[in-house]
């Protein structure tokens, strides 16, 4: 095969290194209480690829994202509640979230194994590996279950929504009712920082900033170069056309669940990623406007571009943020977001990232008059 | 004497209480083209949808290569060997016509096993034969949907001979086509002849007449007659099945 490096190439590959280069170099001209605003901007772009992955590249709407960035969060808050000084100080030998303790029957053993029911749950997630293991593999298995039932049944379109929506609310409500174990609407607070090697993560230092950073063009470069793979391919193929994909010969709904696991999965890691700037896990992580703020925030940015996705959810949020200083300005916003969300899908059906592609193709075209506009750079394998 | 490829054993279907395809059976020998003629109606795409997997069988069997694929899924029976051509055709609209065929060429139907950018030199082999019998070497970077009619129809074929298939199942290749990619369709389909067998489906007796090794005819559901085109032209009981259809042209 050859390897064609074609404007189009060149252009995403310039996008993709000037993103990273700039929140990379971030931290040299922001401050601490800056790149924390901005670390959490950052989770949000993580959604953004999660959505893209789902919705541009499978062509499943998926309203629920937010189940899968509530169980990475929680997985995550689990573990650095138990390393929380403060919580641990409840007059109890072994350490048990505060609440827990407040909330126990007179006479009720302090112990994570029987002061409610349930809380046994929590006494592996005394160690941070098991939390972070948890982070991992819960909103996986999760997303694989949803997947397979769905895609094995044929289930598509705006049925997938309606049944990712009705989960997310779903699991919101057990999470809300299960007060003595989740501390319910009140979520997990008061945590403790994430630790490596003796390195503690306070959220308002540098280093977490980098964490989430690194973590970010991971998540970014790691699924770009998932679509690029053959099963990439053929998943695009599913979206324009499962049936003609069956005959010949892929099993669609394999495709479909993997990806819509993967996707769950980058939900789950940015909702560890968020617990760890933001200190608090709460049942808000599976509100319903949540979900459908990151379909927004990719339909902006560009559904069918992660990289268009992912800056559309950090782009937003930094102006959300900007103009909600004023109060006045801030219930305009609601306004304003809406009506770019519907101008965008009525005239800009890739976003953003379709029109600077467009628009950078044609400045290459004018630049390179004279030679070709596509060079392909042959270089054999 | 040349292997049986596809047996089909008195498939039928019914949609309850109407039987589109009712016991109907053949046999297609291996590099045949076989064409299946029909008035409106007479249960043709539906034969191809029991073949492919489409729709489950009430009734019959269907073996390819002495393999039995009776109502196993459609992407199981793509892999033993099926292809399909449909009657509206239908391509990748958003892929690149590379794309189409990459993705058609692919021996390895596992996502795992599909976690990979490169191609092997099996695939690649068979995406140049692709691309030099379709002719659409010059279109490659083309987004599927804005084919020309006719390109449509030869990238759905190409995909079909990309996926391997040893029996193709064509739904009109023609419809819709000018005379002049018409007879490039049929020069096409003669290309492949031997290589591949064939059933085709197909109102012009012109082209009917240019690709076919034999007929079957089909009438309500049923097989009616069978032979070599002149002898289906002669036959009388297709002469009065097409009567009310204004016969064969
Ligand atoms: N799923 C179904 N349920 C009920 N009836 C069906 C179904 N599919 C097809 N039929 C009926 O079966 C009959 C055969 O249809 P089919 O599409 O196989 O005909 P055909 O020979 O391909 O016709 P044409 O030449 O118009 O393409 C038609 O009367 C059609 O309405
Ligand atoms: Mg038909």
């Amino acid at each position: 095969m050859k390897l064609r490096l074609t404007t189009r190439g060149a252009l995403e590959a310039a996008a993709y290194g000037t993103f990273i280069l700039v929140i990379l170099l971030l931290p040299t001209v922001a401050d601490v209480f800056w790149l924390n605003r901005f670390a959490k901007y950052l989770v949000y772009g993580m959604l953004g690829i999660a959505v893209a992955l789902s919705w541009g590249y499978a062509g499943v709407l998926n309203l629920g994202q937010g189940l899968f960035f509530g169980l990475g969060a929680y997985m995550v808050a689990m573990t650095l509640k138990l390393q929380s000084e403060t919580s641990m100080q409840q007059g109890a030998d072994t350490p048990i979230p505060d609440f827990m303790a407040w909330n126990s029957q007179p006479g009720a053993l302090k112990d994570l194994c029987c002061i409610a029911p349930g809380s046994w749950l929590w006494i592996p997630f005394q160690s941070q590996a098991f939390g972070i293991a948890m982070v991992l593999l819960v909103p996986t298995a999760v997303a694989f279950l949803i997947g397979w039932s769905i895609f094995r049944l044929r289930i598509s379109g705006v049925f997938i929504s309606i049944i990712t929506l009705a989960l997310v609310l779903l699991v919101r409500l057990l999470i809300v009712d299960w007060q003595p174990v989740t501390n319910g609407f009140n979520g997990l607070t008061d945590l403790g920082w994430l630790t490596f090697g003796g390195f503690e993560f306070d959220p308002y230092v540098v280093p977490t900033y980098y964490l989430v950073a690194f973590g970010t063009v991971a998540v970014l470069l790691l699924t770009r170069l998932l679509v690029a793979t053959r099963a990439g391919l053929v998943l695009q193929a599913t979206r324009d056309d499962a049936n003609r994909a069956r005959y010949l010969g892929y099993d669609v709904a394999r495709y479909q669940v993997f990806f819509f696991t993967v996707s769950g999965l980058i939900a789950g890691i940015a909702g560890a990623f968020y617990v760890i700037a933001s200190e608090f896990a709460s049942p808000t992580f599976l509100d319903l406007t949540f979900s459908v703020s990151m379909v927004v925030w990719a339909a902006v940015g560009g559904r069918n571009s992660l990289l268009g996705a992912c800056i559309g959810a950090i782009l937003i949020n930094t102006i959300q943020a900007t103009v909600s200083e004023s109060e006045m300005l801030a219930e305009a916003w609601k306004a304003i977001i809406g009506l770019i969300f519907v101008l965008v899908v009525l005239f800009l059906p890739r976003g953003i990232a379709g029109l600077a592609r467009d628009i950078a193709m044609r400045l290459a075209a004018l630049l390179g008059r004279g030679t070709p506009a596509a060079q392909p750079l042959q270089k054999s394998e | 004497m040349a292997q049986n490829a596809l047996v089909i054993d008195g498939i039928g279907v019914d949609f309850s209480g109407f039987k589109a395809v009712d016991g109907f059976s053949t046999v297609i020998e291996e590099g045949e083209v076989r064409v299946l003629l029909g008035a409106n109606g007479a249960g043709k795409t539906t034969l191809m949808d029991l073949i492919s997997g489409k729709t489950k069988s009430t009734e019959g069997s269907v073996h390819l290569f002495g393999r039995e694929i009776t109502n196993l899924e459609e992407h199981q029976i793509a892999q033993a060997g099926v292809g399909r051509k449909f009657q509206i055709p239908s391509v990748f609209r958003d892929l690149t016509v590379r794309e189409n065929l990459i993705v058609a060429c692919a021996r390895q139907p596992s996502v795992l096993g599909n976690l990979r950018l490169r191609r092997n030199a099996a695939e690649r082999r068979r995406f140049d034969e692709v691309v030099e019998l379709t002719a659409l070497g010059d279109v490659l970077d083309r987004v599927a949907g804005v084919l020309s009619h006719g390109q449509t129809q030869w990238l759905e074929l190409g995909m079909l001979i990309g996926q391997g298939a040893r029996v193709m199942l064509l739904d009109e290749p023609t419809a819709g086509m000018t005379v002049g990619e018409t007879m490039k369709t049929a020069a096409l389909i003669n290309r492949l002849r031997g290589d591949y067998t064939m059933l085709v489906v197909e109102h012009d007796m012109a082209f009917v007449r240019e690709i076919a090794s034999k007929i079957t005819v089909m009438h309500l559901g049923k097989h009616l007659a069978e032979g070599r085109v002149e002898q289906i032209e002669q036959n009388p009981a297709v002469r009065e099945a097409y009567l009310g259809s204004g016969g064969i042209h």
